[in-house]
């Protein structure tokens, strides 16, 4: 990559009490970049994007946002910059659909037309405009996975953090947001985005990074990382258990 | 986005989602009322009308049947601290059905009018009355003697004092001569009284202060020089007890920590059901959070109180908006310092059982401590309870209630001033707490 890193992510660590979860990560997104974040169960992909949008505050390391220091957690201007889809689903039941997105839209700071429009967009992208007006308690899982998808991106974040966007969905559901994520790369949309899905990750992202224990296994295209492992018609699954191994994560 | 801006936005979907819940939020209103409802109802008879002693119910058997034993019974039913049975209408009882129904936990208190009560009376000695009694009732035995004692007199007609003189003498040690003297003089100075005031038969109604003549139930209340002075402030309600608007403030003051605990705990909520996750990462300064939670349990307490106070109003006319200015500042005071409380414990609670169960154990002792159940406050206690009330924010609100609702005080008045400064020192203080939970829960 030849242009300057949207963010840029150095020897980050964070720890829980005594374990530690994320070890000395380095890392770049690079704008209009979807960025996979792949690792097996406990491997720190979850901590490092909570620490990236700021829902962890006390983690060492540096990050810079456009080559300025950032610190989401600490700074509500720089969490404006970031759009971040929970792996829990994020939203109210008892509200709407709509009622859900304009709350979300309002906190990220969006008013008047700006808040109809992303309302109305992120409804589109949901595939619910239909159902703007039902209860989110009265939906399916998928659903709701997709509204909460909407959700992180209503104020058309520079970077958009997905963790697992598509776990525990029907594969209709599942196409759909899969669909929507290729909307948003072709819009040049700069995403990081953990999966445990392969294939997905093979098809979506430019770059993928695999983390191990809670450190960086490899980085590059799906391609590149089979090359490097000498396994040059192994798919990413393949790549992905021989950098990882085989053994149960639990 | 300003703080201000963001906690309000939050107070908003919370305030959506509770209005929502038509029955949750129904129930939220409905049951402080029916507690406040029935307590203040029951006051009425637990403390009698006017703030009086309530009455003890007393069961008489009457084997006697003589005119003196219907003469004492009408006088004991006519006594202020005494509700008699067999009423008018239910069937009499014997004295061994009294036993049975003493045993068997149906009363407390049974008295016989033994065969001879009248016939003793009529040659003028002390008839012996028989008390069947469950010992552990020591109040109510308090309040029937205090019965008995005045229709005793009355029967009698203060006859019997000469001879209830000596008996006393000699329960105290006195030998029967000296007691027999005591009793002598005792006649004699009642037979002088008698001429002094002598008693108008003709104009009983008409009788004024003077032409009193002499009686002997009121003989030993008026011994002691004392001269009785009534204050109260002019515009306090005539029909409101005093007990009414301690059950009324007291009910009103826990009910609304309640109803507030269950706001503040939606805080915990959030972090359960993962939106807390989405808050947190969104551009709203963080502590919006915990002040746009604090926003929503307050108007939702706010609302609450004005409700269980219009109800107060209502049914009871305790005057509640006579003077607005001394209620606002009770309402907002008392709302801040129990929304406060209710978000200092959301903060340091991890699960929702937590603060759930945390909460119901201190909102009771707070309750009981700081009078919302029974007057604590009215009684001598020692020195560490007097500290551990007036420690509990019930007490102080409870406090500043019964000032506007019985002393009518308003807010300028020092007592008042001094209910509505610790109320706001416990808000502030427990405001700081919960803030330092909550921003150390997010660092953990």
């Amino acid at each position: 990559m030849n242009q300057a890193p949207l963010l840029q992510v150095n020897h980050l660590r964070y720890a829980y009490e005594e374990r530690e979860a994320v070890r000395d990560l380095s890392f770049s997104v690079y704008p209009g970049e979807t960025l996979g974040f792949l690792g097996p169960n406990g491997a720190g992909k979850t901590t490092t994007l909570s620490c990236v949008c700021g829902l962890l505050r006390k983690w060492q390391g540096s990050m810079q946002f456009r080559g300025q220091e950032f610190a989401p957690g600490k700074s509500s201007k720089q969490r404006a910059l970031l759009g971040v889809v929970p792996q829990e689903l994020a939203l109210y039941g008892d509200l709407t659909a709509q009622e859900n997105l304009q709350f979300f839209g309002r906190l990220a700071g969006l008013r008047g037309d700006k808040l109809r429009q992303a309302v109305s967009r992120g409804l589109d992208l949901a595939g619910l405009s239909s159902r703007a007006r039902d209860r989110v308690s009265t939906f399916s899982g998928g659903m709701k996975r997709r509204l909460n998808i909407a959700a992180g991106d209503l104020h058309s974040p520079e970077l958009l953090l997905l963790d697992e966007p598509t776990a525990g969905v029907d594969p209709q559901s599942r196409n759909h947001i899969f669909e929507t994520l290729m909307e948003l790369k072709e819009e040049g949309r700069t995403l990081i985005y953990t999966t445990h899905y392969m294939e997905e990750a093979e098809r979506l992202c430019n770059r993928i990074l695999i983390v191990h224990e809670g450190a960086l296994a490899a980085s590059g295209s799906a391609q590149e990382l089979a090359q490097s492992l000498d396994l040059p018609d192994a798919n990413l699954e393949q790549v992905f258990l021989q950098l990882t191994g085989r053994s149960l994560r639990d | 986005m300003d703080t201000f801006r963001a906690a309000w936005l939050i107070a908003c979907r919370d305030l959506r989602s509770y209005f929502r819940d038509r029955t949750g939020m129904l129930l939220g209103f409905a049951l402080p009322i029916a507690l406040v409802g029935v307590f203040g109802f029951l006051s009425t008879f637990l403390y009698g009308e006017g703030g009086a002693m309530g009455r003890a119910s007393l069961w008489v058997a009457d084997e006697d049947q003589s005119e003196s034993s219907a003469r004492f019974l009408q006088l004991l039913a006519d006594a202020e601290t005494v509700s008699l049975h067999p009423a008018v209408g239910e069937d009499a009882v014997t004295e061994s059905e009294l036993r049975q129904k003493i045993i068997d936990g149906e009363i407390h208190h049974g008295l016989v009018l033994t065969a001879g009560f009248g016939q003793t009376m009529e040659q003028g000695g002390l008839p012996t009355l028989r008390m069947l009694r469950d010992p552990g009732r020591t109040m109510e035995d308090m309040m029937i003697q205090i019965g008995i004692m005045q229709a005793y007199f009355g029967v009698t007609e203060g006859n019997a004092w000469p001879a209830m003189m000596g008996r006393q003498m000699r329960q105290l040690g006195m030998d029967d001569d000296m007691a027999k003297q005591v009793e002598s003089f005792s006649e004699s100075t009642l037979q002088l009284m008698r001429t002094v005031f002598p008693k108008s038969e003709e104009e009983p109604e008409a009788k004024n202060e003077e032409l009193a003549g002499f009686d002997m139930q009121n003989f030993f209340t008026q011994m002691v020089p004392m001269e009785e002075e009534d204050f109260s402030p002019p515009d306090r309600p005539k029909m409101v007890t005093w007990m009414q608007a301690q059950s009324i403030s007291g009910i009103t003051v826990m009910m609304l920590m309640f109803g507030l605990l269950a706001c503040g705990v939606s805080l915990i909520r959030e972090r359960e059901e993962g939106t807390m996750q989405r808050l947190l990462a969104s551009p709203a300064p963080r502590s919006a959070i915990l002040w746009g939670k604090f926003m929503f349990t307050a108007i939702v307490g706010f609302i609450q109180l004005t409700v269980l106070l219009t109800f107060g109003e209502t049914v009871f006319h305790v005057d509640t908006f006579r003077d607005p200015a001394t209620l606002l500042a009770l309402m907002v005071c008392t709302t801040l310092a129990i929304t406060s409380f209710g978000m200092l414990i959301a903060s340091w609670a991890q699960t929702q059982k937590q603060a759930e169960g945390v909460s119901t154990l201190l909102i009771l002792m707070m309750s009981c401590l700081g009078g919302a159940w029974f007057p604590l406050q009215a009684f001598d206690v020692p020195v560490y309870v007097h500290y551990a009330m007036r420690s509990t924010l019930t007490h102080w609100a409870i406090s500043g209630f019964q000032g506007m609702f019985w002393h009518q005080q308003s807010w300028l008045h020092p007592a008042m001033l001094l209910d509505l400064s610790v109320l706001l020192g416990f808000s502030v203080l427990a405001a700081c707490g919960s803030l330092l939970l909550f921003r150390r829960r997010l660092d953990a």
